[in-house]
């Protein structure tokens, strides 16, 4: 019963060739017959039709059948399968209409030649499916550079076409031949079939496998593929059950051609090892200019030769404006103020923009903060995040702070990174979570994935399982790469299952020189002299094209981080990195390099989708537009109009004062527990000589609020942790005893963090500095009005407990000095859900592109976060205090601060008409929000 | 990203009414008809909706949904002899007994299943929130690339229920507590984007603050503001004309949460709506608050909801000492809620449709770290003469033997399966379970392919590691 469904099913693929044959005849003959004419092919439409429909029917059951019978699976089934039903019934209805009208009269039916067309079009879909389940779907991928098939068919096919009909083969056509088919092997059977997987016990990535077989025995008899099970299941039809690679995806003929004539002429088998994928050169050689180029740039040279190849026209440079944005924001990653942009439009020295770009080069500060979250990413260095907590990471940020205030050279860094000192050690030292963890997670491979990925642009992480399926690194080169950081044997382990074979110590690119030796530190250092040399061109490539994306938007070579896939101008990338050499890897020469070139100054290019983006349909016709990064866009806020962030976790001058908050101690269980919301009060008693007293200042900041007392009287008060209120207290404090009394709220409907940030400077014959600290007291019972005076008996109170500087970044003003007009950089505060929201990745993997899509995550945030809602209505308060009610006034510098230029009248219009004839703090808040959300100030264009 | 198995029968009416109307036009219709026709194994869902009740901090089952021998504190007892400090009491389902204390749960277990073998992963020396990581992303960190919450892979492959409901809310914890860092490595949607995360609501009751215009701001201000913006940015022509898919997308994202904080949906965030009497009933704290915004959500579209009891260590399940006190407490904070949660939606028809799990990341045990055989570094230090009732209880972390409970979206009813020794270990001796399989039936039930993966990095990324474990059918209908 089974075998005769079975078989039923099988003539599925025979039987759908009749429903599209007789169907499209049948819509083909109708058009002959439009406007009355040939009424003689009525008759046969008629029967067309019918027969058609029966065979949609009986091809619908069959395939039914088949699907039931052989178990397909997927939703490309489904949708096939319904698709075939509706055929069915649109034919159906169709020949029902024939056979309901008046003898042979349907064609004056409208409505019968819609159903056939859409019949027709409804076959073909069905078909087009049927044809992607048997032959393979080709889904476009969405991202950049995804194709799994990028092995060289048309190699195969020369070599098909040179070796086919030769009696015998020399040793080298023998050897190509094999690499050739196991190149096929590579990308067709490994998934399945490799010492990895081995299904039905079959493994093909080695001589030795191949030639044993499998579960079924052999595989290959030599000399004869008609009997080698091989060659047999690669040729049964695609549906077979039986039919390798897999039901569904069979070989291309070429293929199958080439694997018969490997067998045919011994199955010979080649000791070089196969480069299954293909491989950027690691070696770099500075391509020469193309001659007689009227542009005068080098890269303008090679991208006008590129244009020219390309038949596109120089494209259209941006306006001084843009520039001068462009590059602030690029190199600074800051806005220019409204007089910087007018000096500069109003410049007229000839190279204004070249000395733009040097003007900023030179402010090391303001590019190191910028820079510091490019690089924060690439090495995956934060201030926050799992494996901390049990001492499993470390902070490289001293040592990245420094360098880039010195612009040290690429290749130092490098050295410094791979061979690192304390400081800059917690790149190669990796996270170690607490426990143990999966072989190929070990902080010695974690270093052989990240260097791999970060700096040498290839994936080390697929081969740290396996061999990799993508490119050509194998288990035993990411163990040879990660036993250079570890100080014992390292054991290959296969997806995680030890193999009893011990690595050997190696670089994935040998060429370069041995990295070998007894000890670590050896080794270490040998490793980043190989490294850095400059026959490893890919170091200095995957580096340019990473600041090229960052530049233009997307990479010469995408993803940044696959540096074998192939760039769209290979002279462009070669020129630059070893121009980048050539200048002593100068970072700041190779920006100032692509800056000060036309291509970096064009328009950008509008794109519809990303599709346009990919490897393959790209082509370059200006910079991609680039949405502002986090970081961009809170820096931006801050300087125009209120501060975001007032502390940093991270402070470059790290100064005197320490930034420990402390609190009531709140008990629950016998455990410390976050402090829960109400009124707590603190006190704490000093001693001073009886010489007088010249100064006194205090420091507070509490989280949430506060009310300051000395001696009992009522000093200050404060609503906002951010802040750091300064008070001048010389009149307060005396010769003796003296008290500070505080009394703090923590607001909330929950219990959350709260503290107290105190620092007193007095100074009488010498100099008294009194920091909030555990000797202090305090008390959640609310105490007789006399408890901020010095004689009140406090004996029930406790000492307080520092709750250190972990949840409040470190406030930047808390300092006896005055310090105007600073804010925070965006790059030197922890991990913030605003910025996150804004894509500042966690950095608890490598993540070198930021995403440019915008989410409806991220929108809510802008458009209800209160973060950035308070920061808008704060700097409301601000421009309300310095432009008074002058709408006019306020509309003009907002337009000049925000985005650089004067509003245009009809804008002018509109945002007048929504300030009011009274400008207030809320129309003006609304007024930032709006003009933030403009695509104009989000995107760098 | 190249993604797989991952269209959705609403991707393929929208694809296939753009190639051709009249095809659509039969298949809309026929839709119903068809699926039925499929084999059962294929992507029929029997759940829209997934609530997640998270015991945080390690809930010991001995004392909870599985109790053993009821020993009662005595000055010097020894610990080894304690296997349960509580009596047990019956349930509404013939011989299934649950711990003195879930009554109000006991009395809905008709409605749901137990699980009573599951085993976490065998990590190495106990850290929480890497167990947590674990159960909810169903990778051991580190990984390679950053791993999606389930929630994520949900939102991802489902979209949201209601387009104005955010598919992946998490509410209950806060992140300023210890091992905050830890906590945010998994509440996240790792490769998949950020588009995916969580919606995080830590207080319930102030949930609708976060769907709302900005505070202080009225409802006419909020959109007169949105409208001066799509006029400013309609007239703004620096960018120059024509379109690109950088500002489509950022117009697209700020029309969409202009709609759901203006929405009058979002009124299913105010737990204020309730009848004082409802509120009430559910109010044992934050959780109980929890369950009823989650009851609110899943009655109006909500996509996966979490609730959890919080992670803060020491606190909450994580009972180091106090054990029996402690956990009679929590008993308390949680019983009523769940059971007032599953009540409410079988009344409103909604448990047919959503699937509520209650899970912990492991158990406890009074003696055992680890597990037998796998025994772990001790964290906690436990007599073995108990002369303090601090120390009477379970303080130590063990990774065998957890308890599962499954209510709604095609779940069997009075299901028990698994089972574990009555004495110590009590470890899962029938039918044991591990976290792929929990994945893979919440997936199941969802009808979201076993083998749904994205391309990260040039490697298949699956929903379990693999694309191994297989959902257990046995628990569904």
């Amino acid at each position: 019963m089974d075998s005769i469904f079975q078989i039923l099913g099988r003539l599925h693929p025979l039987m759908v060739h009749f429903p599209i044959g007789l169907l499209i005849i049948a819509l083909v003959f109708e058009i002959f017959t439009l406007k009355g004419k040939r009424k003689s092919l009525r008759d046969g439409i008629t029967l067309l039709v019918y027969f058609g429909t029966a065979a949609a029917i009986c091809s619908s059951i069959f395939g039914y059948i088949l699907n039931v019978n052989e178990a397909y699976g997927g939703e490309l089934v489904l949708q096939h399968q319904k698709l075939g039903i509706a055929t069915s019934i649109l034919s159906s209805i169709t020949a029902l209409l024939i056979y309901f009208s008046a003898k042979n009269n349907y064609e004056k039916l409208l409505w019968y030649r819609i159903m056939l067309l859409l019949t027709v079009v409804s076959v073909s879909i069905t078909g087009h499916l049927g044809a992607s389940l048997t032959h393979g779907e080709n889904y476009i991928f969405e991202s950049l550079g995804e194709d799994d098939e990028n092995y060289d068919l048309e190699k195969l096919s020369a070599t098909l076409a040179e070796l086919n009909g030769l009696d015998s083969l020399s040793e080298s056509q023998q050897e190509n031949l094999n690499l050739d088919v196991r190149a096929i092997l590579a990308h067709n059977c490994y998934q399945c079939h490799s010492e990895y997987k081995m299904k039905g016990e079959l493994a093909l990535d080695s001589k030795e496998a191949v030639f044993k077989g499998g579960e079924s025995g052999k595989v290959i008899v030599s000399g004869l593929p008609n009997e080698s099970e091989l060659y047999k299941r690669i040729t049964l039809p695609s549906n077979h059950k039986d039919v390798m690679p897999k039901k569904g995806k069979t070989l291309k003929k070429s293929e199958i051609e080439l694997i018969q004539l490997w067998i045919t002429h011994g199955a010979y088998w080649s000791d070089r090892a196969v480069k299954v994928f293909d491989e950027a050169p690691l070696a770099l050689s500075k391509p020469n200019l193309p001659a007689e180029r009227k542009e005068s740039h080098p890269v303008d040279k090679i991208m006008g030769q590129y244009f020219e190849e390309n038949n596109i026209t120089w494209p259209e440079v941006i306006d001084d404006r843009a520039f001068i944005r462009r590059t602030y924001l690029d190199l600074l990653g800051l806005l220019p103020s409204p007089e910087e942009v007018a000096e500069f439009i109003s410049d007229t020295r000839p190279a204004k923009r070249e000395q733009l770009i040097e003007e900023l080069l030179l402010d090391q500060k303001n590019y190191t903060e910028h820079w510091l979250s490019f690089w924060n990413d690439l090495l995956r260095n934060d201030y926050s995040g799992p494996g901390f907590i049990t001492g499993g990471r470390k902070q490289i940020t001293d040592w990245l702070y420094a360098s880039l205030m010195d612009n040290k050279s690429y290749d130092q860094m490098m050295k410094e990174l791979v061979n690192p000192s304390k400081e800059s050690e917690g790149f190669i030292k990796g996270i170690q979570w607490r426990g143990v963890v999966n072989a190929s997670q070990r902080t010695e491979m974690q270093a052989a994935q990240n260097i791999g990925q970060s700096l040498m642009g290839v994936n080390v992480k697929c081969a740290s399982c396996h061999n990799s399926f993508v490119i050509n690194v194998t288990l035993k080169q990411a163990y040879g790469f990660a036993s250079i950081f570890a100080d014992t044997l390292m054991e290959l382990n296969r997806c995680d299952k030890p193999t009893g074979v011990l690595s050997k110590v190696s670089f994935l690119y040998g060429e370069l020189g041995s990295v070998d030796a007894p000890t670590v530190d050896e080794r270490l250092e040998l490793l980043s002299e190989v490294m850095v040399k400059p026959e490893n061109g890919r170091l200095y490539r995957t580096f340019t094209n990473r600041i090229w994306k960052i530049l233009l938007g997307r990479g010469i070579v995408e993803p940044v981080d696959e540096m074998d896939n192939p760039p769209w101008n290979e002279d462009l990338l070669d020129w630059l990195a070893s121009d980048f050499i050539d200048s002593g890897t100068d970072i700041k020469h190779l920006l100032r390099t692509i800056m000060t070139s036309k291509t970096y100054q064009l328009k950008a290019s509008k794109y519809k989708s990303q599709e346009e983006l990919k490897i393959g349909t790209y082509v370059f016709n200006g910079p991609v537009m680039r949405r502002m990064s986090a970081e961009q866009f809170s820096d931006g806020i801050s300087q125009v109009i209120s501060p975001m962030f007032y502390g940093v976790a991270y402070d470059p001058n790290d100064e005197g004062l320490s930034a420990r908050r402390i609190w009531h101690r709140e008990i629950k269980f016998d455990r410390d527990v976050l402090p829960e919301p109400g009124k707590r009060y603190f006190r704490h008693q000093f001693e001073l000589s009886n010489k007088e007293i010249i100064s006194a200042r205090a420091l507070i900041s509490v989280d949430h609020s506060f009310v300051l007392y000395i001696n009992g009287q009522r000093i200050a008060e404060g609503q906002d942790w951010r802040k750091v209120h300064k008070v001048d207290v010389l009149e307060y404090v005396k010769p003796g005893k003296n008290l500070i009394a505080i009394e703090a709220t923590n607001e909330g409907n929950l219990a959350n963090p709260a503290g107290v940030l105190f620092a007193m400077k007095i100074e009488n014959e010498a100099e008294h500095l009194i920091e909030a600290n555990t000797s202090w007291i305090s008390t959640d019972q609310v105490p007789n009005p006399s408890w901020t005076s010095i004689d009140y008996d406090a004996k029930d109170w406790k000492n307080v407990k520092n709750y250190g500087s972990n949840n409040w970044d470190k406030l930047l003003d808390f300092k006896f000095e005055e310090d105007y007009n600073t804010f925070t950089r965006a790059s030197l505060v922890k991990q913030h859900p605003f910025l996150k929201a804004l894509g500042r990745p966690s950095r608890e993997n490598v993540a070198t592109s930021r995403e440019s899509q915008a989410t409806l995550l991220q929108a809510l945030e802008l458009t209800n976060g209160e973060f950035l809602s308070a920061t808008l209505e704060e700097g409301a308060e601000k421009w309300l205090d310095e432009y008074g009610e002058d709408a006019e006034l306020i509309v003009e510098q907002l337009f000049q601060k925000v985005l650089s230029r004067s509003p245009t009248a009809s804008e002018k219009k509109t945002m007048l008409n929504a300030l009011g004839d009274q400008p207030n703090k809320e129309s003006i808040q609304d007024l930032f929000w709006t003009i933030l959300m403009l695509p104009e100030f989000q995107f760098i264009s | 990203m190249e993604s797989k198995y991952n269209k959705t029968r609403r991707d393929f009416l929208k694809e296939m009414s753009a190639a051709s109307l009249a095809a659509a036009a039969v298949s809309i219709p026929g839709v119903s008809f068809l699926s039925s026709c499929d084999s059962p194994a294929k992507m029929a869902a029997s759940a829209d909706t997934v609530i997640l009740l998270w015991m945080a901090g390690g809930m010991a089952h001995t004392e909870t949904f599985d109790p053993k021998a009821y020993i009662p504190y005595s000055k010097g007892i020894e610990s080894k002899k304690v296997l349960s400090t509580f009596p047990k009491v019956p349930t509404i389902v013939d011989d299934l007994y649950f711990s003195e204390g879930l009554e109000d749960i006991g009395s809905v277990m008709d409605k749901g299943a137990i699980i009573r073998s599951y085993k976490s992963g065998d990590l190495g020396h106990i850290l929480h929130t890497r167990h947590q990581y674990h159960w909810h992303t169903c990778y051991e960190p580190p990984q390679t690339v950053q791993a999606p919450h389930i929630g994520a892979w949900i939102a991802k492959e489902l979209g949201p229920a209601n387009p104005v409901i955010p598919p992946f809310i998490s509410i209950g914890q806060r992140f300023t507590v210890g091992e905050a860092d830890e906590l945010k490595a998994f509440h996240s949607a790792g490769f998949l984007g950020s588009e995916y995360g969580p919606f995080l609501i830590p207080d319930p009751s102030s949930g609708l603050e976060s769907v709302r215009p900005p505070k202080g701001m009225s409802l006419k201000r909020f959109e007169a503001r949105y409208k001066l913006y799509k006029e400013l940015a309609s007239k703004n022509e620096t960018l120059g004309k024509g379109s690109d898919y950088q500002r489509e997308s950022l117009s697209r994202s700020m029309e969409q949460s202009y709609r759901l904080l203006n929405s009058p949906e979002s009124k299913v965030f105010d737990l204020s709506q309730e009848s004082k009497e409802v509120y009430d009933s559910y109010n044992t704290g934050r959780f109980g608050l929890g369950c009823l915004l989650a009851k609110r959500l899943a009655q109006n579209g909500g996509r996966f909801i979490s609730v959890s009891t919080e992670y803060e260590p020491f606190l909450g399940w994580d009972t180091h000492e106090n054990g029996h006190l402690r956990a009679k407490k929590m008993k308390q904070y949680i019983d009523r809620p769940i059971a007032n949660l599953i009540r409410d939606l079988d009344q409103s028809g909604h448990l047919d449709k959503t699937l509520i799990i209650l899970a912990s990341e492991f158990s406890r045990d009074a003696i055992l770290e680890g597990r037998p055989g796998e025994k772990v570094k001790d964290q906690v230090n436990q007599p073995d003469v108990i002369e303090d009732e601090k120390f009477y209880g379970m303080h130590r972390h063990f990774t065998d033997g957890s308890s599962i409970l499954m209510w709604g979206g095609g779940i069997k009813k009075g299901l028990v399966y698994g089972k574990t020794a009555d004495e110590r270990p009590c470890s899962s001796i029938e039918n044991t379970v591990v976290i792929d399989q929990v994945h893979q039936s919440i997936y199941h039930a969802l009808g979201i392919h076993p083998e749904t993966n994205y391309k990260i990095e040039g490697r298949p990324f699956y929903t379990t590691p693999d694309g191994h474990g297989e959902a257990i059918l046995d628990l569904f209908t």
